[in-house]
């Protein structure tokens, strides 16, 4: 049995003159919850169609729990489920009827599983209700019910918190880490919403423009976030001067804020705080500023282009 | 074939929860009214006068107001109204899948792709028929209210046959039609294509080469026009073809809906 969960090697797929995805190579392991992030169109959608068989990659492979996907291979789709993009379901059927024509086209999944479902997801209330009528964020919550009603070892889903609110991101989020703390099920999830991949993910792989310009761990990703140490006080040209001769560089900040980001200063700010204390510039605000996951992506990004002009 | 059964059951579940075959229903019943009307018109000349255009149409369609010419015009109404009506259900089986964008959701499951294709034209093929046995009850209960004089059985069973055999034909050519709404994703491209075929077979036939045209084969086959081995052979290869060439779609092409 492989080790990973998703194996790529080299995945190229063109769509006429554009190439969606180019050369994606990656491996998740079993039982991890691997985000992939990126901008609309960097080609998370077209790399989940292609784990799923539904296109066709112009190069390379892919392998789902040890098989390679292929066509009229269907045995690993017993043991995956998975949600691409907005969820869609038969509008004139019922909640229940939409799942259970789900179970009986995923043979061996026990009848009772429709019901847990519907309750897993806590669409109790809408079980009878035409499919058609739900909200986007109870549709969403349908086909995560889609995705789950057998029980699968892989979930590949496609930003799962999408027309979520936000307490029901929040339980989407404990499903799913329950999911790999208790049941070891592995997750390979797309998603452009960055706080939710910090708080989920245990690895991330960064997509742009069809190519995997990074990937790391949440533990690395937290330590490759910039941090700087943000000052204000009542005379910030002074603060400047003094910081400056003792060897920092500072650089102005929002609302007239000073901003330094050497290493030293981030880690000692109580030594700041004392030399701006005696050279008559009390600081009024003195903080540690990490540089959030919006930040941190539009510089990688902002990276990967000047690499590639 | 690997589950199916159970995708039989799935593409039966959708088509219960859809109006279309209620609405196929009342369709398809009213075409024995419509040749009921015809043979009203015909035995009354002098409603037929006041009628104008109708009772011409009515002398052209229906020669005779008896149970033969009631047939020969059901038998026509089913080759070319079937060409329309089981193209639209097919469009509708399989070009629902794009437009609802619920392909997705089957693309990637244990029950093979050709078995939920075999389904869904399973499903079209048992409705068409159901939609041809509601012709044939209305049919009788029509005929019997128009007071069409009695007829032995044979030529009465000779007449469903007739029925049933241009129905027949017309069912098996609906593959074709999956395939268009498979490849053009949706229900436009199989539209135009009915549209297309109904035209084409009507030429063809005027212009005498309707045998080699498989949609203009019912229509012939209706008429009593002799129609030779080639011509149902025809049939069945293009409906072959476009069995494969579904199987094919759904299996091979990139399914980026």
């Amino acid at each position: 049995m492989s080790d990973f969960a998703i194996e790529t090697h080299q995945l190229v797929k063109r769509f006429g003159d554009v190439t969606a995805v180019d050369g994606l190579s990656l491996r998740v392991a079993r039982g991890e919850i691997y985000a992939f992030l990126g901008l609309n169109g960097a080609g998370k959608t077209t790399t989940i169609r292609m784990l799923l068989g539904m296109i066709k990659p112009n190069a390379g492979e892919a392998h789902l729990l040890g098989t390679r996907i292929r066509t009229g291979e269907i045995k690993m789709w017993d043991a995956v489920g998975y949600l691409v993009e907005t969820p869609h379901a038969y509008p004139e059927l019922t909640v229940r009827e939409n799942l259970e024509a789900m179970r009986r086209l995923r043979p061996g999944t026990d009848p009772k599983s429709v019901a847990r479902a519907i309750e897993l997801m806590g669409l109790s209330a809408y079980a009878d209700r035409r499919a058609g009528t739900l909200s986007h964020g109870n549709a969403q919550r349908l086909g995560l019910a889609k995705a789950l009603l057998h029980g699968p070892e892989l979930l590949l889903l496609d930003e799962p918190a999408n027309g979520l609110d936000p307490a029901g991101i929040v339980e989407i989020r404990q499903l799913l880490l329950d999911l790999v703390q208790n049941q070891g099920v592995t997750v390979f999830m797309s998603s452009h919403i960055l706080g939710e991949v910090s708080r989920l993910a245990q690895r991330v792989g960064i997509i742009h423009q069809g190519h995997l310009i990074k990937e790391l761990d949440v533990d690395e990703l937290e330590r490759d976030h910039h941090r700087k140490l943000v000052i204000d006080t009542r005379k910030n040209d002074d603060a400047r001067a003094v910081l400056s001769a003792a060897g920092y560089r500072v650089d102005p900040g929002f609302d007239g804020c000073l901003e330094l980001a050497d290493a030293a200063a981030v880690e000692e700010p109580d030594e700041i705080a004392v030399r701006l204390l005696e050279a008559g510039c009390p600081p009024l605000k003195l903080h540690i500023e990490v540089e959030d996951l919006e930040d941190y992506f539009l510089r990688l990004i902002g990276t990967d282009l000047e690499v590639a002009q | 074939m690997s589950n199916l059964r159970q995708a039989i059951w799935v593409e039966a579940l959708k088509a219960r929860r859809s109006h279309l075959p209620v609405i196929s229903a009342i369709v398809f019943a009213f075409l024995p009214v419509v040749g009921g009307l015809f043979m009203i018109i015909i035995r009354d000349p002098e409603l037929a006068r006041r009628v104008g255009l109708i009772s011409a149409k009515a002398q052209i369609t229906v020669g005779t107001a008896d149970w033969p010419g009631y047939f020969q015009f059901l038998s026509l109404a089913v080759a070319v109204g079937g060409v329309f009506l089981f193209g639209i259900i097919t469009s509708w089986v399989f070009g629902r899948e794009y437009s609802d964008r619920t392909l997705k959701d089957i693309l990637a499951l244990p029950t093979p792709r050709t078995a939920i294709v075999c389904a869904k034209l399973t499903i079209i093929a048992v409705w068409s028929a159901a939609l041809v046995a509601i012709l044939l009850i209305v049919s009788f209960l029509v005929g019997r209210a128009v007071s069409l004089p009695p007829a032995p059985g044979e030529l009465l069973l000779a007449g469903m046959v007739r029925v049933t055999g241009s129905a027949l034909m017309t069912i098996a050519l609906v593959t074709v039609v999956a395939f268009v709404a498979s490849a053009g994703r949706g229900y436009l491209a199989p539209f135009g294509i009915i549209l297309l075929v109904v035209i084409l077979a009507q030429i063809l036939s005027v212009t005498g080469w309707g045998e080699y045209f498989p949609w203009a084969v019912p229509g012939l086959y209706s008429q009593g026009e002799a129609i030779g081995f080639t011509s149902y052979l025809i049939v069945i290869l293009t409906s072959l073809a476009g069995l494969g060439a579904v199987i094919a779609w759904w299996e091979l092409a990139d399914q980026g809906y």
